[in-house]
C-alpha cells in the first residue's frame, strides 16, 4: 500500500485529519490498528466493549505510587467510540497560557473557535432533551443545596423526536471517517504501524503488522500521527525520534465514589451528564459508568464493610472526582517490548487535592440525599452523615485509592520552545520533515476539561495549514 | 520480534491463584460461575501490556510457589487480604477484574457470592 499522507490512529485527531486533507485532494490512507465496530452491536461501558474496544481490554496502567489505570480507544473512532460524548469548547485562558508558555504561533483564538463551531454542528453537539438521568440529578441537586456552579455538559449525540433514552452518539465513526472516506481517504483497520524507517528527518515507509500477525510496509509522502497521547509517542520512539517526546505525559487523575439512594437509579448503558465545576480548573465532579460490575468493583477496595450493599447496585451509582494534575508522567518505548512502559508520579499537592475533592464529593452526595456513601480506597470508614467527612479526610491516602484517568495528553507539547516541545506550533516533529503530530499529545497541559473538544479543533487548524502549505507548495 | 510474555503459560500461574482468591472472598459463589469467572481473569491478563503482564507473571510465580507450599494457601489468603505496596497490587488485579466480570454477569449475585 501507498499513499500521499498516511494518518496512523482514527479518533478524535487523526478522523479530523483525514477529513481535511482527503476533502483537499489529498490521497489519505488511515491506519487502524483496533476493528470498525458498529455502535449498538455492543452494550456501552460492559466488560464487552472493553474487550472488543478498548486496548488491552480496558486494564491499562501508569505505574507509580499509587499506579493509575487509565483507558485507551482501539477501534475504528477511538476513544470517541467509548468515552463519556461530553463535549468542551477549548478554554480561552488555557489557548492563551499555551501560546505565551510554550511560544505556540499564531494560535488565533477566534481561528479555533471559529472551528470548534464548525464541529460541534459536525458531531451534533448538544444537552439532552428533557430531563437529564436520576444519576445526573443527583449531581445538581447536590450542587444547588450547597450553592456550588453546576451546569449539564452538552454531548455529541443525536436523539430521534426528542426522546431522551434515544440519545445515538455521533462519534467519528457516524461523522468524520464516512466524510473522510466519502472524499476518497481509505481506511484500513486491524494495521498496527510498528514503526516508521526514516533516513535522517525523513520519513519514508511505515512497517506493519496485520491482526493475522503478517508483515507489510505502507510507503508515504507525509505521515500523521494520532495514535492518542501514550501511542504517539512510543510509536515515535520505536522510530529513533529523539527530543522532547513521551516526557511530560499529563492526565486529569480521579478518585471515586459510589452512593447509594432511596430509589433506584442505576442507567448501567450510560452516565451522567452533570458537571459540578465550583472549584474548577483544580477540582471537578461528575458521573461515572456504573455497570453492576462497576459498581461491585467500586465496593472492592473495602469489601468487608462495603461488600454487602453490592445487592442495592440498582440504588446505587458511581461518582468522581478529577483534579488538574501538577504531576507529570513518562511514556517510553522499550526495545524488545510491544507496548510501551507508562509511569506517573502525583506531587504532594495533587494527592491533597485527591483527598479534599473525595470529601467535598462525598458532601455532595449527602446533600443530594445518600443514604450511604462509599469511598474507593482501602480503609474507607462508611460516609452517612457530616460528621463521618472527618474521619474518611483523615483515613484518606491516595496510595490507598483506586485512582484512574481517561484524559491523557501532553507527551508531544506543541510550540517553537524544543526545551520543552516534541512538536512545532503545526504538529511537526520538531527535527523531521514530514512527520506530524495532530493528537492529545500536542495538549501542552491537560486542559482542566474533557479535552476532544480542543484535539478535534487543534487537529483541524494544523490539518488546514498543512493543506494549504502544500498545495501553495505546489 | 519484540518478545512477548504472552508466549509463557499465564494460565498455570493466574488460574490457581484467582481460584483460591475468589474461593477465599466469595465462598458461596457457585463453582461453575467461579471457573467462569477465572477463565475470563486469565483472558483478561493475557492482553495487558507486556510490562505490566511481566510484573503480574513474576509476582504471579511467588503466589504459585506459595500455594504450593503445606499451609501455602492460608498464607496467600492472608497476604491477598492485606494493602502490601506492590506485592497487594496483584490480588487487587485479579479481585477487581473478578468482581467485575462476576456483578456484570450475574448481578443479583449476594456479597456471600451466593445466588439468590
Amino acid at each position: 500500500m501507498d499513499a500521499e499522507v498516511l494518518v496512523v490512529g482514527s479518533g478524535a485527531g487523526g478522523a479530523t485529519t483525514a477529513t481535511v486533507l482527503a476533502e483537499a485532494g489529498f490521497d489519505v490512507l488511515i491506519v487502524e490498528e483496533g476493528q470498525w465496530v458498529e455502535q449498538g452491536s455492543v452494550l456501552p461501558f460492559s466488560l464487552d466493549q472493553m474487550e472488543q474496544q478498548y486496548r488491552s481490554g480496558g486494564v491499562t496502567v501508569a505505574l507509580g505510587l499509587p499506579s493509575i489505570a487509565y483507558t485507551e480507544g482501539r477501534c475504528a473512532g477511538g476513544g470517541t467510540e467509548i468515552n463519556s460524548g461530553l463535549y468542551r469548547r477549548p478554554p480561552d485562558d488555557v489557548l492563551q497560557k499555551w501560546a505565551v508558555d510554550y511560544e505556540i504561533a499564531e494560535l488565533d483564538h477566534d481561528e479555533v473557535l471559529t472551528i470548534a463551531t464548525e464541529v460541534e454542528q459536525t458531531i451534533n453537539v448538544t444537552t439532552v432533551p428533557g430531563p437529564a438521568s436520576a444519576p445526573s440529578e443527583v449531581l445538581r441537586r447536590g450542587a444547588e443545596r450547597l450553592g456550588w456552579l453546576n451546569s449539564e455538559i452538552p454531548r455529541w449525540m443525536k436523539y430521534a423526536n426528542g426522546d431522551p433514552q434515544s440519545g445515538q452518539r455521533q462519534s467519528m465513526t457516524r461523522t468524520y471517517l464516512p466524510r473522510a472516506v466519502a472524499a476518497g481517504a481509505r481506511l484500513a483497520t486491524g494495521c498496527r504501524i510498528d514503526a516508521l524507517q526514516m533516513s535522517g528527518g525523513n520519513a519514508h515507509r511505515a512497517t506493519t503488522t496485520l491482526s493475522d500477525g503478517s508483515r507489510g510496509t505502507i510507503r508515504f509522502r507525509h505521515v500523521f500521527v494520532c495514535g492518542g497521547a501514550i501511542q504517539t509517542p512510543a510509536l515515535l520512539q520505536r522510530s529513533r525520534i529523539t527530543g522532547h517526546i513521551g516526557r511530560s505525559l499529563a492526565v486529569h487523575p480521579t478518585v471515586k465514589l459510589a452512593a447509594r439512594f432511596a430509589d433506584e437509579l442505576n442507567v448501567p448503558d450510560d452516565v451522567p451528564v452533570h458537571q459540578v465545576k465550583e472549584f474548577a480548573p483544580d477540582l471537578s465532579f461528575g458521573g461515572s459508568a456504573s455497570q453492576p460490575g462497576l459498581v461491585a468493583l467500586a465496593l472492592s477496595d473495602q469489601w468487608d464493610t462495603f461488600g454487602r450493599a453490592v445487592t442495592d447496585w440498582r440504588r446505587i451509582s458511581v461518582y468522581y472526582a478529577a483534579i488538574t494534575s501538577e504531576g507529570r508522567g513518562r511514556v517510553r518505548a522499550v526495545r524488545g517490548l510491544r507496548d510501551p512502559i507508562v509511569t506517573y508520579g502525583l506531587t504532594r499537592r495533587d494527592r491533597a487535592l485527591l483527598g479534599s475533592g473525595l470529601a467535598r464529593l462525598a458532601l455532595l452526595m449527602l446533600e443530594a440525599g445518600a443514604d450511604e456513601v462509599y469511598p474507593s480506597f482501602r480503609g474507607a470508614p462508611l460516609v452517612r452523615k457530616r460528621s463521618d467527612l472527618a474521619a474518611m479526610r483523615s483515613r484518606f491516602s491516595a496510595a490507598k485509592a483506586s485512582v484512574m484517568t481517561v484524559h491523557l495528553c501532553s507527551t508531544v507539547p506543541m510550540g517553537e520552545d524544543t526545551t520543552k516541545c516534541g512538536a512545532n506550533s503545526f504538529g511537526r516533529v520538531h527535527g523531521t520533515t514530514n512527520v506530524w503530530v495532530n493528537d492529545a499529545s500536542l495538549l501542552p497541559t491537560a486542559p482542566g476539561v474533557n479535552p476532544q473538544g480542543t484535539v478535534m479543533a487543534l487537529a483541524i487548524r494544523n490539518a488546514r495549514r498543512f493543506a494549504s502549505s502544500e498545495r501553495s507548495r505546489g | 520480534m519484540a518478545w512477548d510474555s504472552r508466549h509463557l503459560q499465564l494460565d498455570g500461574i493466574v488460574g490457581p491463584f484467582a481460584d483460591v482468591l475468589l474461593a477465599a472472598d466469595l465462598p458461596l459463589l457457585p463453582v461453575d460461575r467461579r471457573a467462569e469467572a477465572v477463565q475470563f481473569v486469565q483472558r483478561r491478563i493475557c492482553v495487558i501490556p507486556s510490562f505490566t503482564r511481566f510484573g503480574v507473571t513474576v509476582i504471579g510465580l511467588l503466589y504459585r510457589g506459595l500455594l504450593a507450599a503445606p499451609g501455602g494457601a492460608a498464607v496467600a489468603r492472608f497476604l491477598s487480604s492485606k494493602p502490601l505496596p506492590v506485592l497487594g497490587e496483584y490480588p487487587r488485579l485479579i479481585r477487581s477484574l473478578g468482581y467485575a466480570y462476576i456483578w456484570e454477569r450475574w448481578p443479583d449475585t449476594m456479597p456471600s457470592g451466593a445466588t439468590q
